[in-house]
């Protein structure tokens, strides 16, 4: 007995479903943050399942990582998007105290 | 004899990221909800375990969960957080919206079962040296620009935090 | 029916396996935790001439016991206005990686619990889950001193974490795999690694000592400073738990050192008695545990400018360096152990010789205000 394919790409798109709706509803910057967080751990999952898929089909290898290297390549981003987006945010709550990306919405400096 | 435990480990590990990820999307206590994202990211670790992607599945804790999370609850200690009503935009077109979600979340579920294959690799084996030689062999050039991406973004941060009267 | 070993079936073993191991490690963690504390007290007590504990027991051996028992009979206090979940689960968050972490350690020839072929990034992962906890703790302790103790553990764990997985990164190139058991078996003789990497050693000994909140790096639990950082608000078998834990990642971190740089469980006489690597891997390990505790007896903590400066402006630099330099000449030489030996002891020298150079200046200031503060306390004690 084993889980299809369908499965874990429900899964991922279910999250990050979950993610987007966060982005649009939540009004919180860093909520927003940890949902884009969300969406790109999504999408690390379908490309997970569907390395394996590839490497059970026997492309080339038998282990087709190119699915995973992708993986690595949203870690990274995923990491410079945290560090830039918290920068971003602390330095919009130095000019003003709040989070709120409502209260945040004049691009005067 | 255990073929059983990998519908129910991927079980427990779907429940924990869908339920913990609502929960990151629905509470409205910030630092239960960046414990509940490191919860996701921890099931979604379990998840790129049952695929076998064993290194990936280490990346994912020691990145987000031992990283991530950390700069998150940063970010909640270094601001005043508070809390209001879900924003101004949805704020009465929310059953519309709800419903819209639905109708467009659902036939990409519903594609997406539409796998039927099983997704576990049939000969098991470590993705560290396959990945590790596709990384530095074909993505070479990608990786290195990532690695100026990630300088760019350490620079970046620093700059923009960084107080001027200092 | 197959048979496996001890003539127990193999899907039972396994079970049967799984049971022991995890019992096995409970009991190592608990009594490396009681012998530490016990060897820690003792041993600063000789180092600031003092006695250590002797009351119970025969030389205060059953104190550690005495203590234990105390505070598992504590009453369990939580402040009013702590956040409650967070705040019982921050030690289990913080305890539980490093009870893991004892699965991929070598202990002894086919004496490891998983030899997994991603071991030291399994513990380097599970190293860095500990600061979830302590910032959790600080966090839901709701006090400032707490919270400033977290935020501080915060920085300097992702700090130290980069040093020292650069460090780790070295001796991978080196050996070729992340298996422990692979590097363990890739130096038999007694030219182990450290011989080879020392300046990878040193950026992880120096890492290891941040990581593990021990002096002069403890400042997330600055007992003067802070009253004990992210532990103020914590009691009991708590407490007991946090401290546990810190022992625990004390002897992980150890024999990390131990198998990485000096060889694992090899020693005189394993060829022929396997469980012989088991004592030499235990002393092995204790050997670093010891040497942190006189670092500790030794240096007096940094401020946090310092830490964070040293860290990001030298360790991280050099070990940059490092790899550089051990990734080309792996490439340039058939056998590289020499131009590796010879770079590496450069960095060595480089950091002990130049760190104290570009500090000459404050150097020099703090010895002429030393010697003047003992001129005047000898004209005073002068008869």
């Amino acid at each position: 007995m084993t889980v299809p394919l369908g499965a874990y790409i429900a899964v991922s798109a279910v999250l990050f479903f979950l993610g987007a709706a966060g982005v649009l509803v939540r009004r919180n910057a860093v909520v927003i943050l940890m949902c884009v967080e969300l969406m790109l751990n999504a999408s690390n999952l379908a490309l997970v399942a569907f390395a394996r898929r590839a490497g059970q089909l026997g492309a080339g290898s038998g282990l087709d990582q190119r699915g995973s290297v992708f993986v690595v390549f949203v870690f990274v981003i995923a990491a410079a998007e945290v560090a830039v987006g918290l920068a971003i945010i602390l330095a919009a709550y130095r000019n003003r105290p709040t989070v709120n990306v409502d209260d945040i919405h004049e691009m005067k400096g | 004899m255990f073929d059983f435990l990998e519908p129910l480990f991927f079980a427990l590990f779907a429940l924990g990221i869908i339920g913990a990820g609502a929960a990151v999307v629905l509470l409205r206590r910030i630092t239960a909800q960046a414990l509940l994202m490191a919860l996701t990211f921890a099931c979604m670790a379990g998840m790129f375990l049952l695929l076998g992607a064993e290194t990936i599945a280490l990346f994912q804790v020691l990145i987000y969960v031992g990283a991530i999370t950390i700069l998150i609850l940063f970010g909640v200690m270094f601001t005043k957080q508070e809390e209001r009503a879900y924003g101004l935009f949805f704020q009465k077109q929310a059953p519309l919206a709800t419903g819209l979600a639905v109708i467009v979340a659902l036939p990409v579920v519903i594609l997406a079962f539409s796998f039927k294959d099983p997704a576990t690799p049939s000969a098991r084996g470590s993705d560290l040296i396959p990945l590790a030689t596709s990384l530095f062999t074909d993505y070479a050039f990608p990786f290195e620009v990532a690695s100026v991406l990630l300088l760019a973004a350490l620079v970046g941060a620093i700059v923009l935090v960084k107080r001027d009267d200092q | 029916m197959p048979i496996g070993p001890f003539g127990i079936d193999p899907t039972i073993w396994a079970v049967l396996r799984l049971v022991i191991a995890v019992a096995l490690t409970i009991f190592l963690v608990l009594n490396g935790a009681l012998v530490q504390i016990f060897l820690e007290r003792k041993i600063q007590a000789v180092m600031q001439d003092r006695v250590g504990p002797y009351h119970t027991g025969p030389f205060g051996l059953l104190q550690t016991f005495a203590d234990a028992i105390k505070l598992l009979g504590k009453e369990d206090i939580r402040a009013k206005l702590t956040d409650a979940p967070f705040f019982l689960a921050a030690p289990a968050i913080v305890f539980s990686p490093m009870v893991a972490s004892f699965v991929v350690l070598p202990f002894g020839p086919d004496f490891t619990g998983v030899n997994l072929n991603v071991g030291l990034l399994y513990l380097t992962t599970l190293g860095s889950m500990t600061v979830l906890g302590i910032v959790i703790a600080g966090w839901a302790s709701n006090n400032k001193y707490s919270l400033m103790g977290g935020l501080r553990s915060a920085g300097q764990l992702i700090s130290y974490e980069v040093p020292g997985i650069l460090g780790l990164v070295t001796v991978v190139l080196y050996v070729g795999s992340l298996s422990m058991v692979d590097i363990t078996n890739a130096q038999p003789g007694p030219l182990v690694n450290a011989f080879i990497l020392p300046f990878a050693f040193l950026t992880y000994f120096i890492a290891a000592l941040a990581e593990t909140n021990r002096n002069p790096f403890d400042l997330p639990e600055a007992e003067s400073e802070l009253v004990a950082g992210f532990l103020t608000e914590y009691s009991g078998m708590r407490w007991g738990v946090f401290f546990l834990a810190e022992y625990g990642e004390v002897t992980v971190v150890s024999a990390i050192m131990a198998t990485l740089w000096f060889g694992g469980w090899h020693g005189p006489g394993v060829d022929a008695v396997p469980l012989l690597g088991v004592i030499w891997f235990t002393l092995k390990t204790y050997f670093f545990v010891l040497l942190f505790m006189w670092i500790r007896a030794t240096l007096p903590r940094l401020r946090i400018d310092q830490l964070m400066g040293f860290c990001w402006k030298v360790l991280i630099p050099l070990a940059l360096v490092n790899i550089l330099l051990t990734a080309v000449l792996i490439l340039a030489f058939p056998d590289p152990r020499l131009p590796i030996a010879v770079a590496n002891w450069a960095l060595v020298a480089l950091l002990v010789v130049g760190l104290p150079f570009t500090q000459r200046r404050r150097l020099l200031r703090f010895r002429t205000r030393t010697r003047e503060s003992v001129g005047m306390r000898d004209a005073r004690l002068a008869p």
